[in-house]
């Protein structure tokens, strides 16, 4: 295993996942369904978090192959910056995604601003995605090309690609300035913050501690927790492009980015087994039973983790070997 | 201006030598690592307190968040202890930059805030909620305010510093 396993292992999700939600979300809206609605929505919550190893395994699959007879480092950075501007788009439908779960969870379904958001970008996503697919098989199968030249964008895909980001510039953009990577870096912290205080609550709350308090109204602390990890997925992704290569060769990042989608099975585990549904209901003194609890104890767990991990990736870049 | 000789007293003694300069994962980073936990604990908490004074998240009764308090101190009492010992790996690197004075001042405005939430809101358990978040609002906006300013700081001392050792 390495990192171009890794990076052609996930990189079809994002780009199959993203039609699947969007064939749920356009039955539900025919027929009227709001269970297909949630599954749409939760398809691309998902997608919008396994885009993210998608995304950072690139860069490893770049080095990997770079320099070899056949290899065009410009197709590859034409798929790089293709990848960079899907990801703008599905992050935001797993964003928008988020915003209408949370809307259903409080009136049964979302808000009808929200689905028709979540339909726009996830039909743009769609789009984009398809052409992350196409741009990635155009580096390594120059059988694909038509005409058997090697592709030049013209059409839609030229539009498009002029919106697409250079990556090496993007890269300088980032690091050009110690204070723009200093603001990055604060931000960071500030989420972190919002984001123990939050998750640190409600999982203290379901482990029988601060039994005063009733469990049902902190549920309204996990936006707030949702917000923190938005700001920190925006401002890891943009460090990620920063320095690629920081990241990309180091093991430790590899490993809290394991620990986040742990923690992304961690709130599946909550929200589909019956432990939401009972905690919901739960009162000033009561128990949570013990599944909730292991649920509350291992995202806890998970989250001192991550900050962990995330303290240590400057002590173990170059752990991974390019080739 | 010539630095005080203390700094490089401080620096050569066998403790601050192995912060800086071990490859141990339980040397530097270890320390700094539990300055992020008492920071997350610390300011966690506070804003949710801060928030909650301000309005938001309504159905959480406001009286029982008194219980963040023990959680509050832990993470302050964590990060006055790794912050001496970071001091202590680099002190010239801290003293020498104003940035660091900036930050210490922040944070004991913050606690003090804190502390005042607490005399004033939480300790007096005659108070309605309204009264409460009344009293609070205020104090609520400040410490966010303070809060982010202390994590702005502490975060600027990587990118601002004039000397890493004594020259």
């Amino acid at each position: 295993m390495n990192l171009v396993h890794l990076h052609l292992l996930l990189n079809h999700f994002p780009i199959i996942g993203t039609i699947c939600g969007l064939g749920l979300l356009l039955v539900s809206l025919s027929g009227k369904n709001d269970d297909l609605k949630r599954a749409a929505l939760i398809v691309f919550a998902v997608m919008a978090l396994i885009s993210l190893p998608t995304f950072f395994s690139g860069v490893g699959a770049q080095g990997a192959i770079r320099g070899l007879p056949g290899v065009s480092n410009a197709l590859i950075e034409r798929h790089e910056g293709a990848a960079m501007l899907a990801m703008l788009f599905m992050e935001i439908t797993g964003a928008l995604s988020l915003i209408g779960l949370w809307q259903t969870h409080r009136s049964l379904k979302p808000a009808r601003w929200n689905v028709l958001a979540v339909l726009l970008f996830s039909l743009i996503t769609v789009g984009l995605m398809s052409r992350v697919g196409t741009t990635g098989g155009d580096v390594r199968h120059p059988e694909i090309w038509s005409g058997g030249a090697q592709p030049v964008d013209t059409g839609i895909a030229g539009i498009i690609a002029t919106f697409e980001p250079a990556p090496a510039k993007f890269t300088d953009l980032m690091i050009g300035n110690k204070f723009w990577w200093a603001f990055m870096m604060d931000l960071h912290f500030i989420g972190l913050a919002l984001i123990i205080g939050a998750v640190g609550t409600l999982d203290l709350r379901m482990l029988g501690f601060f039994k005063d308090l009733p469990l049902r109204p902190l549920h309204q602390l996990v936006p707030w927790a949702l917000a923190g990890f938005g700001i920190n997925v925006t401002t890891g992704v943009l460090a990620f492009i920063g320095m690629p290569g920081f990241y990309t060769y180091d093991i430790v990042f590899w490993m809290k980015m394991s620990a986040i989608m742990l923690l992304g099975l961690n709130a599946a585990a909550f929200y589909f087994t019956n432990s939401f549904n009972v905690v919901e209901h739960m009162g000033p003194g009561e128990d949570a039973p013990l599944l909730a609890k292991w649920i509350a104890g291992s995202s806890l767990v998970l989250w001192f983790v991550v900050i962990t991990l995330g303290r240590y990736i400057q002590s173990y870049t170059d752990t991974i070997k390019p080739r | 201006m010539a630095l005080p000789l203390f700094l490089q007293s401080i620096e050569d003694s066998s403790f601050s030598t192995w912060m800086r300069e071990s490859e141990s994962p339980f040397a530097f980073y270890f320390v700094l690592l539990f300055h992020t936990f008492g920071l997350s604990l610390l300011v966690g908490a506070n804003s949710i307190i801060d928030f909650r004074l301000l309005g938001f998240m309504r159905g959480i009764p406001l009286a029982p968040l008194k219980r963040f308090f023990p959680i509050m101190w832990v993470g302050f009492a964590i990060n006055a202890t790794t912050g001496v010992l970071l001091l202590t790996a680099y002190p010239t690197k801290a003293l020498t930059n104003p940035d660091f004075y900036i930050k210490l001042t922040i944070i004991g405005f913050a606690i003090w805030v804190l502390v005042t939430i607490r005399k004033r809101v939480f300790d007096d358990t005659s108070l309605t909620e309204p009264e409460m978040m009344a009293r609070g609002a205020n104090l609520a906006r400040w410490s966010l305010l303070l809060w982010v300013g202390a994590i702005s700081a502490g975060r600027l001392l990587a990118y601002t510093y004039r000397y890493v050792t004594f020259p």
